[in-house]
């Protein structure tokens, strides 16, 4: 029932170091308008993860502004991973930043896990130079080990975890670190504010109340792996394979086929109901030098993440200093390593809110791929007189579809803008204005003077080639824009009519000429 | 020609708590999957809402209000929308139905030979996708579209009638003005008052379950941005003294 013990390596702030920057200059990477990672240097001047680029700009004037560039992230990282091959063979990466292995084979070899880690230091050090701090922790199963290199204090330090003790080291530790907000902001409300808290309650109360979610992240937190270590290697035919003829020169098209594969191996697993934890991926040259590595991910691996590790690894590969790959790519292929009875991940169509989003938001990213990067846009109020002017659509980029935001509430407008239409709002309004003709009972062209005033009752509308009677009218409604201003003022005057095809439109007039403004659709 | 199966004699259920007998009788046909409609539009459909994975076309004055407040049912708390190249839409008065703005996507007018992987990609993540096509889509790519919707249950919202739609969609709404009340707007005078609510008949018609068309009377929008049943006024024809 024991976990595998594990060592992992943890390089702090990597998204940051990823970009060459000194880590005593501050600097912050930001992905929608977030921070999602800073130097040290900033985290002294009081930026933190998850602040606003604004509130982060007024902390830390200086700051460096970076943008999120994972591919770049993961290119640098692998030299990592495979310098560490050389110290055991089962290497296994979980991002960009963070690997582990088992430490069974090596630490016996290399005379124990404290040689282990003086031996890690010495292989990862002359890469990463002075650019990057690398934390070591030991512990039993993966989750022990992270946390240990995360309560590393000094630069290059190691955390081991006697044997047996993680249970106990990992009660102390705040239950926020389960990285799982939606469970445990439930267990802080309940008074379980620590881990040891959390692990003591039975696992049948657990599984009742939390489920399967909840039941792995029991396991963690009394030290155990989340997927018990017996797992069944999976059938060989699992793994699939691409044969690149001619040989694939260009990392977009080993991408390209990674992406396919991907699919093809979530397809099958989805068959047979497994989810995969670890895959291994390999590449075969087609001067016969091979490439592989291992990734993992806590939850199931999907199919896009799938490809992109693929992606990640196969660049890594291409920017090695020495064991570059010197012909084309003949072979690509995803094994499954570890995989588990798919369970817990079945999201509801209609609930699962940030699931939703996330899933929303990749649809959003693949449109601006195809689109280009403003073809999607998101709405947000804003105030004004004319019925076009109440909402904006800005670019669905700059914002984080999942965050709560407070400018597409009504509550928003505060001020009130006089001279603007009482609802409803019409349900069309025209992006280009139409021209068209308002006569008066006698037949001359209706105006409306500077006081407001209209000639006559407006009797005949001409549209879309059309005469057709008033039924019904309101107005006008008078409006002078930016009086102030020369350049950019603006006088008009608003008429709500009802049409003998009941239809229902506004118009405005401005310069003495008509506009089909907008149609209560 | 269909067979029916035959009927088998069951044994009388034991007697159950009401709440217990909802919950283990999960089982309703996907075509009786349904997302809510507003109340006064429930009598139009068969399962008193909209079938999930369908295609509804809108048309006539007044459709797209209604699409709107359908939306707005539909859609609830979570749901989200897509608006894919009707740049006229005016998401103010979607918003005065209920929808909301948080939840929804704008997509400008993708070109034309993009235009079904744009709407084919959205079914997969939103729930409704209404669209405007700028010219007539290929049946191949149509029937691809109402599969995808069908398979990933969202409803694809047609707001030009589907004009430019090579099939009939599965649930037609035809908006006419209500022929019962003279003047189908409310609120006009000449030139006093300003617009509030109109009457509209809406008839319903459509593809296998939804073929028998039917209509409702409803007004729209209510103070609180909705739909209300109309009472469908007799023409007076005498005053009884």
């Amino acid at each position: 029932m024991s976990a595998v013990r594990m060592l992992v390596v943890w390089c702090p702030d990597w998204p940051v170091v990823a970009w060459g920057v000194p880590l005593d200059q501050p600097a912050a990477v930001f992905v929608a308008n977030r921070v999602v990672a800073c130097s040290p240097a900033a985290r002294a001047e009081g930026v933190a993860v998850g602040q606003r680029r604004r509130d982060a700009q007024g902390r830390c004037p200086g700051l460096g502004i970076l943008d999120r560039d994972v591919d770049r992230e993961a290119r640098l990282f692998e030299p990592v991973a495979a310098a560490l091959e050389a110290i055991t063979p089962s290497v296994e990466v979980v991002g960009p930043g963070l690997l582990g292995f088992p430490t069974r084979g090596p630490s016996r070899f290399f005379g124990g896990e404290e040689a282990l880690c003086d031996r890690v230091r010495e292989v990862v050090r002359p890469i990463l130079e002075r650019r990057a701090d690398a934390r070591l922790g030991i512990a039993d199963g993966m989750f022990g080990a992270r946390l240990a290199a995360r309560l590393v204090d000094a630069r290059d330090g190691a955390v081991i975890v006697d044997p047996g003790e993680s249970a106990a080291f990992l009660a102390d530790l705040a239950i926020t670190t389960l990285e799982q907000p939606s469970l445990t902001d439930v267990l802080h409300r309940l008074g379980l504010d620590t881990l040891g808290a959390f692990a003591s309650l039975s696992t049948a109360d657990v599984v009742g109340r939390f489920g399967r979610e909840g039941q792995l992240a029991h396991r963690l937190a009394q030290g155990h792996d989340a997927h018990p270590p017996d797992l069944r290697r999976p059938a060989p035919d699992l793994a699939v394979t691409w044969q690149f003829d001619p040989p694939a020169e260009r990392i977009d098209t080993c991408a390209f086929a990674a992406k396919a594969l991907a699919d093809e191996l979530h397809a099958r697993l989805v068959a047979d109901g497994l989810a995969c934890l670890r895959v291994a991926i390999e590449a075969e040259t087609e001067a016969g030098e091979t490439h592989l590595r291992l990734w993992r991910h806590e939850g199931a691996l999907s199919a896009a993440a799938l490809a992109e590790r693929a992606r990640w690894q196969l660049d890594g590969w291409l920017h090695l200093a020495q064991g570059r790959p010197s012909s084309g790519v003949v072979r690509l292929t995803l094994i499954p390593d570890q995989v588990v009875p798919a369970t817990g991940r079945q999201l509801g169509f209609w609930g699962g809110r940030a699931e939703r989003a996330d899933d929303v938001a990749r649809v959003v990213a693949r449109l601006q791929s195809i689109l280009g990067p403003d073809a999607v846009s998101v709405p947000e109020r804003r105030g004004g007189r004319g019925p076009a002017e109440q909402i904006v659509l800005i670019p669905a980029a700059t914002v984080d579809l999942g965050d709560d935001r407070p400018a597409t509430r009504r509550e928003w407008v505060t001020e009130p803008w006089p001279g603007r239409l009482p609802a409803p709002h019409p349900a069309r309004v025209l992006l280009d204005p139409l021209p068209i003709e308002v006569v008066d009972a006698i037949g001359r062209p209706l105006t409306v003077s500077g006081r407001g005033q209209i000639s006559g009752d407006p009797t005949l509308v001409t549209l879309y080639g059309r005469r057709r009677r008033v039924e019904a009218w309101a107005g006008p409604w008078p409006i002078e824009d930016r009086w102030w201003d020369p350049v950019h003022q603006r006088r008009q005057a608003r008429l709500q009519v009802v049409l003998d095809d009941a239809t229902a439109h506004l118009l405005v007039i401005e310069q003495r000429s008509w506009w089909l403004e907008a149609t209560y659709d | 020609m269909a067979i029916a199966a035959p009927r088998l004699d069951r044994a009388p259920r034991p007697d159950l708590d009401p709440d217990i007998l909802a919950r283990i009788q999960p089982v309703t046909l996907a075509g009786q999957r349904t997302v809510p409609v507003p109340g006064p539009l429930a009598s139009l459909f068969p399962w008193g809402g909209l079938p999930r994975g369908t295609d509804v076309a809108v048309a006539g004055p007044g459709s797209w209000s209604l699409a709107m407040a359908m939306w707005a049912e539909a859609l609830g708390a979570e749901g989200w929308l897509a608006v894919v190249g009707a740049p006229d839409l005016n998401l103010a008065a979607a918003a005065d139905f209920g929808v909301r703005l948080d939840r929804v996507l704008v997509v400008e007018t993708p070109p034309g030979d993009q235009w079904a992987t744009v709407v084919a990609a959205l079914l997969e993540a939103v729930d409704i996708v209404a669209v405007a096509p700028v010219s007539s889509v290929g049946r191949r790519d149509a029937r691809r579209l109402v599969a995808r919707a069908r398979e990933q249950e969202s409803i694809l919202f047609h707001l030009d009638g589907a004009v430019r739609w090579p099939e009939a969609a599965d649930v037609v709404l035809t908006v006419t003005p209500s022929s019962t009340t003279s003047s189908s707007w409310e609120g006009l005078g000449s030139g006093h008052g300003h617009l509030r609510r109109r009457v509209v008949e809406v008839e319903r018609s459509g593809r296998r379950a939804h073929a028998r068309a039917r209509s409702v009377v409803v007004a729209m929008p209510t103070a609180e941005g909705g739909l209300a049943e109309a009472p469908v006024l007799a023409p007076v024809l005498a005053f009884p003294h």
